[in-house]
């Protein structure tokens, strides 16, 4: 028996292999194409190839398409993989698709997060669709890695992959401080954070983001400021938090119902990021009067 | 010398072109096929440029394609209204009256297609990330389509909408109440369909079954009997249903990847 022989790291998913085919078996990121890097240091994340597959257990996933983007797996009888209910396309008839069980129904009714997880064993062919025009990201995890996702963001996953759910703790209160019924409290990058573990073996994690995606590695205590609802994943040493920046000259004009500064999401190093282009325009909220400890900065 | 057979639509063509003269499919490349048999429509490169009857279509822009129709004397074509980009004033043009208007009113559809007729320019678009699908039809054929879905068809088509059968079919189907058939008369027609996302094509064998998302679901051979499947999920005490399109050979299915997602009862 031969080992293979490691003479490539993959820039965007992290694992060895032995470089010897077009695209990463791990991630299915080209391997032949030059690393493209903005001059700030952000990584844009290759378009995983139309057809390119990825090996998992005994399994295969294929990517197609282009625009919005179909994995289709090929399962081995022994693998299987879970999904949110709404983003299957299309399935052999002989697949048997169950529930998987979710803790905390009320909380995620509440955060829009789907109820029902639903698991597929093989063998046989099934695909899955977000129908959002952008990239689909294969996150092969090692066995204890982890990776912190921003909800809805979660295409799908192979059984030995963890899933859970944490509060996400970026949020802040405008309104009259007196009148409780006039308050609003907002979640700029919404209520949940997905945490994926491996656990004794290596998986695979599914990610769609619409628009393209761009990666970078934070040094320790290295700052960026990022939309919040661009996040898309962290490793879980980024720490996040909540940072309001106010313009000059812009107190003329304020009121309990509209105060121009802008919402940023701080991450702050050592670990990797990635952002989405796609984002959801910032609201226009008026004066915050609770917040979690969000830091601010007034130019 | 050999021609070169159209992978798509399986037309022939002179070895010197590099896409086909019938649908537009670059010939110089691969088909692309899943693991499981799904063909991608053939993406069209920008400008390319085929033949319909007499007239042209040139296929511009790759986000969200433009179909440009330059159509020659006695040539014409039948759209909905609303794709209609542009046109030049001298493209004369006509009312095709569908039939069914109360039905057509119920499933939300135009009581009215239009039709432009040659010579001239016209140019159609729906206002969505898509593909352009190119589907010449032979004589004789029939292509059910998901309503909304078309964007113009050549004069030699016939135009109708078929109920979707069944009450689960119409309110879980994900596909609305009715879909529209094409249908060739003694010479071949033209169809060409906007695919929200990316459109994959399968043919399945008699008897062959493949469930689909109904919200998938963009075009299928007449041939293929479409019966909507309820899923039922049971977590704890709690019963879903989720409904499939079970999609039954023989003939061709065509999917989207980008949907319109159905509710799921819970």
């Amino acid at each position: 028996m031969t080992t293979p022989t490691v003479t490539y790291t993959c820039p965007y998913c992290r694992i060895p292999s032995d470089g010897s085919s077009a695209t990463c078996p791990h991630c299915g990121a080209p391997v032949d194409v030059r690393e493209r890097v903005s001059d700030s240091g952000w990584i844009e994340q290759p378009a995983i190839r139309d057809m390119a597959r990825i090996r998992f257990n005994r399994s295969t996933c294929q990517i197609s398409g282009t625009y919005v983007p179909v994995a289709e797996f090929n399962l081995h009888p022994e693998d299987w993989i879970y999904f949110s209910h709404h983003v299957l396309l299309h399935t052999d008839a002989n697949i048997p698709l169950e529930a998987k069980k979710m803790p905390g129904g009320w909380n995620r009714h509440l955060a829009g997060i789907p109820l029902i997880m639903m698991t597929a064993r093989g063998p046989g062919h099934l695909a899955l669709s977000a129908d959002h025009p952008g990239d689909t990201l294969a996150v092969p995890l090692m066995p204890n890695q982890a990776i912190d996702v921003a909800e809805h963001r979660f295409l799908a996953a192979t059984g030995n992959v963890n899933y859970q759910y944490l509060k996400m703790h970026l949020w802040f209160v405008t309104g009259d401080p007196n009148d409780r019924n006039d308050q609003e409290t907002h979640y700029p990058a919404g209520r949940f954070l997905d945490k994926f573990s491996a656990q004794n073996q290596p998986g695979l994690l599914l990610l769609h983001a619409p628009g393209n995606v761009f990666i970078r590695d934070l040094q320790p205590g290295q700052h960026i400021l990022v939309q919040p609802s661009s996040f898309l994943w962290k490793d879980p040493s980024v720490r996040m938090n909540l940072h309001f920046e106010y313009p000059r000259g812009q107190y003329w004009f304020t009121s309990r119902k509209y105060q121009a500064k802008s919402v940023w999401m701080t991450l702050t190093g050592p670990g990797r990021v990635a952002v989405q282009s796609v984002f959801e325009r910032p609201e226009t909220v008026g004066q915050v009067i609770n917040d979690c400890g969000a830091t601010r900065h007034h130019w | 010398m050999d021609r070169i057979e159209c992978q798509w639509c399986k037309a022939q063509n002179e070895p010197e072109r590099t896409s086909c003269s019938t649908c537009g499919a670059p010939l110089d490349k691969q088909n692309l096929v899943s693991d499981s048999g799904w063909a991608e429509a053939p993406r069209l490169r920008d400008m390319t440029e085929f033949r319909f009857s007499n007239s042209t279509c040139q296929i511009e822009g790759e986000i969200v394609p433009v179909a440009e129709l330059a159509l020659a004397n006695g040539d014409s074509v039948f759209f909905e209204h609303h794709v209609m980009l542009w046109k030049e004033p001298n493209v004369p043009m006509s009312a095709l009256n569908t039939g069914g208007g109360m039905k057509r009113m119920l499933g939300g559809m135009p009581h009215v297609l239009s039709v432009a007729h040659g010579p001239g320019r016209i140019a159609f678009s729906r206002d969505a990330n898509g593909e352009v699908v190119v589907l010449p039809l032979h004589p004789s054929m029939e292509l059910d389509v998901r309503e909304h879905a078309f964007l113009a068809g050549t004069h030699s088509l016939n135009y109708s909408f078929v109920r979707i059968k069944g009450l689960a079919n119409v309110m879980h189907g994900g596909g609305g109440m009715y879909m529209d058939r094409f249908v060739t008369q003694n010479e071949p027609g033209l169809l060409l369909l906007h695919g929200y996302g990316n459109v994959f094509q399968k043919t399945l064998q008699p008897g062959e079954k493949i469930l689909v998302e109904p919200g998938g679901f963009l075009y299928k051979d007449s041939s293929v009997q479409m019966n909507t499947v309820k899923q039922s999920i049971r977590t704890g005490l709690m019963s879903h249903g989720m409904y499939l399109a079970e999609m039954v050979g023989p003939g061709r299915v065509g999917i989207q990847s980008m949907y319109v997602h159905h509710h799921s009862s819970e």
